[in-house]
């Protein structure tokens, strides 16, 4: 007697063998690209800067949407706290020029419920022509409920604002500080400004009940096509992100892959990425993703600009141990 | 802007939305008080028929449809006149309000940290409202929610509502930072202090219409200087009306010229303060 064998069961086979096939071989690793470029002031020579980053990431958003989302924080335009409006502007053009279709900004801060005066404060009005008109506020976003690829968190509902779930790529553009909670708010942090505070309110207190950790870790999961630049120019260390100091390192440092780009920026930091639970999280189990043996550097070595940033009061253990 | 304008933004649904788009809670509630207090009726009952066919089973209202949760909105819903509303719909917002704290007011909440051995603090003696339950209280959503109990109170007295006026005003005093005013609820963060924010520092006073104390005294004076060095409308509206419900609003204050208004809940408040300036109460009551 001839047994058929269907086409759905074909299919379970051939998976079937291919997974086992794989059984007791190591999966290769492809490693993460991660640029270090030196840019010590922000000035004119940040968009010649930024031009050269994103060549060398080798980008295609040609006739795609981006989505640039700064860190906005508090009304000190002399202080760190927020990301400088230069650079923002700087990538503006510089994807632009790489044809993107349109290029938006977009921020949604926890704290402060006047947005655009935010902004205003900042310097981005001065510094960004138009700006109102490429800004998005997230916070006042329509928004669509979405379920993470991976959730981490006890958040049982999680919306999100349709600008920047409908970008192509959504660039995060930290500041490089210390975070009082967290260890380090770098490029995965930064993406809690996407979460609506029209929805969840000021500050977006919900985040931390569900577990600050787990959620920038959904939140990772949530938008898959990311670019990262973190300005680390001036940083902010100490009591980050609101209370610290600022913090000159002369530096941005840009990828797509954000757990090895806030990897290498803690090392830069002189943070151990292992202690950052975020990262451990986001980097699944084997936290390949932030062995630097896995990381592709190129620009300048981390050693070459590696500076400690002192640690929060109550995070002491932080600090990344020479072997 | 003038009321003719935000009277030109209202959607089609008879809501609001916060600059452009759908409707949302919260402009829209904001309009419908701007618009009865400038006497525009039309628009206001076609905004006030959107938030009737919003309101939740649970008697609040969430910040935008779609989303399934009643939220602090309900309290700045709250605030509409139950003739505007409707009586039936604004008593079950008034219960929504009433039975709302702060998570770390909650019975399990407390309970839990009792037997963790953590101490309570000060700031949590007083339960407030969160902007979404099952998160802290803070102060914007607590300022909102005093103001829809205190006007309900004023209409139809009851112990209940009164405890929760009183406990909702000691949660603001307990929470004001050092040097007077309020951030978002914050007054200390990790040993340091916290500094007031104007938009903060004009919803605490608002709410604490009627209280005199050393410490609304200091607020007072933050406010006022406040008022002399801010350029956002948002902050300004409410330093306005935080002085206003202390009488300490300077004779003949006008907002600088060049002022943006960015947000149709900025216009809509800012066409509210004015007309309570000129004795129209619709918040008070």
């Amino acid at each position: 007697m001839q047994t058929k064998i269907t086409r759905r069961e074909w299919l379970a086979v051939s998976a079937g063998a291919a997974f086992l096939s794989g059984c007791g071989k190591e999966v290769p690793i492809v490693p993460a690209k991660v640029s270090i470029v030196r840019a010590p002031a922000y000035d004119q020579s940040i968009y010649d800067t930024m031009r050269r980053i994103l060549a060398d990431h080798k980008l295609d958003v040609r006739g795609r949407s981006v989505l640039l989302k700064p860190n906005l924080v508090e009304f000190e335009p002399e202080s760190s706290i927020n990301t400088n409006p230069l650079l923002v502007h700087a990538a503006l053009e510089g994807f632009r020029a790489l044809g993107a279709s349109h290029v938006g900004i977009a921020e949604g801060p926890g704290h402060r419920r006047n947005t655009l005066d935010l902004a205003d404060a900042a310097g981005y009005f001065k510094i960004v022509p138009d700006f109102e008109n490429l800004f998005t506020d997230l916070n006042l976003d329509d928004v669509t409920r979405i379920r993470p690829t991976r959730q981490f968190s006890r958040l049982e509902k999680l919306y999100l604002p349709h600008t920047a779930l409908a970008a192509d790529l959504l660039v995060s553009m930290a500041k490089m500080k210390t975070h009082h909670w967290t260890g380090a708010t770098l490029s995965m942090k930064n993406l809690f400004g996407t979460v609506p505070s029209g929805i969840y309110g000021w500050p977006k207190n919900v985040l931390h009940w569900a577990g600050i950790e787990e959620c920038i870790a959904d939140l990772h999961s949530a938008f898959p096509r990311q670019f990262a630049i973190v300005d680390g120019i001036v940083g902010m260390e100490g009591n980050g992100p609101i209370q610290g100091v600022p913090k000159r390192v002369g530096i941005l440092v840009a990828g797509a892959d954000p757990v090895a780009v806030d990897a290498t920026c803690c090392r830069i930091m002189q943070i151990d990425p292992y202690k950052i639970g975020y990262l451990r999280l986001a980097s699944g189990g084997m936290e390949a993703q932030i062995t630097e043996e896995n990381i592709r550097q190129t620009g300048e070595a981390i050693a070459a600009v590696a500076t400690p940033f002192e640690l929060p009061p109550d995070l002491p253990g932080l600090r990344i141990e020479k072997t | 802007m003038s009321i003719e304008l935000l009277v030109s933004k209202q959607n089609h649904d008879g809501g609001w939305p916060y600059v452009n788009g759908r409707s949302w809670t919260e402009p829209t509630a904001y309009a419908v008080l701007a618009l009865i207090a400038g006497g525009k009726s039309e628009p206001a009952a076609r905004g006030i028929q959107w938030l009737r066919a919003t309101q939740r089973p649970d008697g609040g209202w969430a910040p935008q449809t779609g989303v399934d949760d009643s939220t602090w909105v309900t309290s700045l819903v709250s605030i509409l006149p139950p003739e505007h509303l409707g009586p039936g719909v604004h008593s079950r917002a008034i219960e929504w309000v009433l039975k709302t704290t702060g998570k770390e007011s909650t019975l399990t909440y407390r309970i839990r940290e009792r037997l963790l051995g953590n101490p309570r603090s000060p700031e949590s003696q007083f339960p407030g409202w969160p902007w979404v339950p099952g998160a802290a209280a803070w102060v914007g959503p607590t300022s909102i929610s005093i103001l829809a109990l205190c006007k309900e109170n004023h209409r139809k007295g009851s112990p209940e509502l009164r405890k929760r006026i009183e406990e909702g005003q000691g949660f603001l005093l307990t929470r004001m930072c050092l040097e007077g005013g309020w951030n978002h609820g914050s007054v200390r963060a990790l040993g340091y202090e916290s500094h007031p924010y104007p938009e903060t520092t004009g919803m605490g006073l608002a709410a604490l219409r009627g209280v005199a104390s050393p410490k609304v005294d200091r607020a007072l004076a933050v406010a006022k200087s406040f008022l002399a060095e801010c350029h956002s409308a948002d902050a300004l509206n409410w330093l306005r009306l935080g002085l206003l419900a202390h009488r300490q609003l300077p004779p003949g204050y006008c907002p600088p010229a060049q002022i943006a208004y960015r947000t149709l809940p900025e216009t809509s408040l800012d066409l509210l303060v004015s007309s309570m300036e000129k004795g129209n109460g619709p918040i008070w009551g």
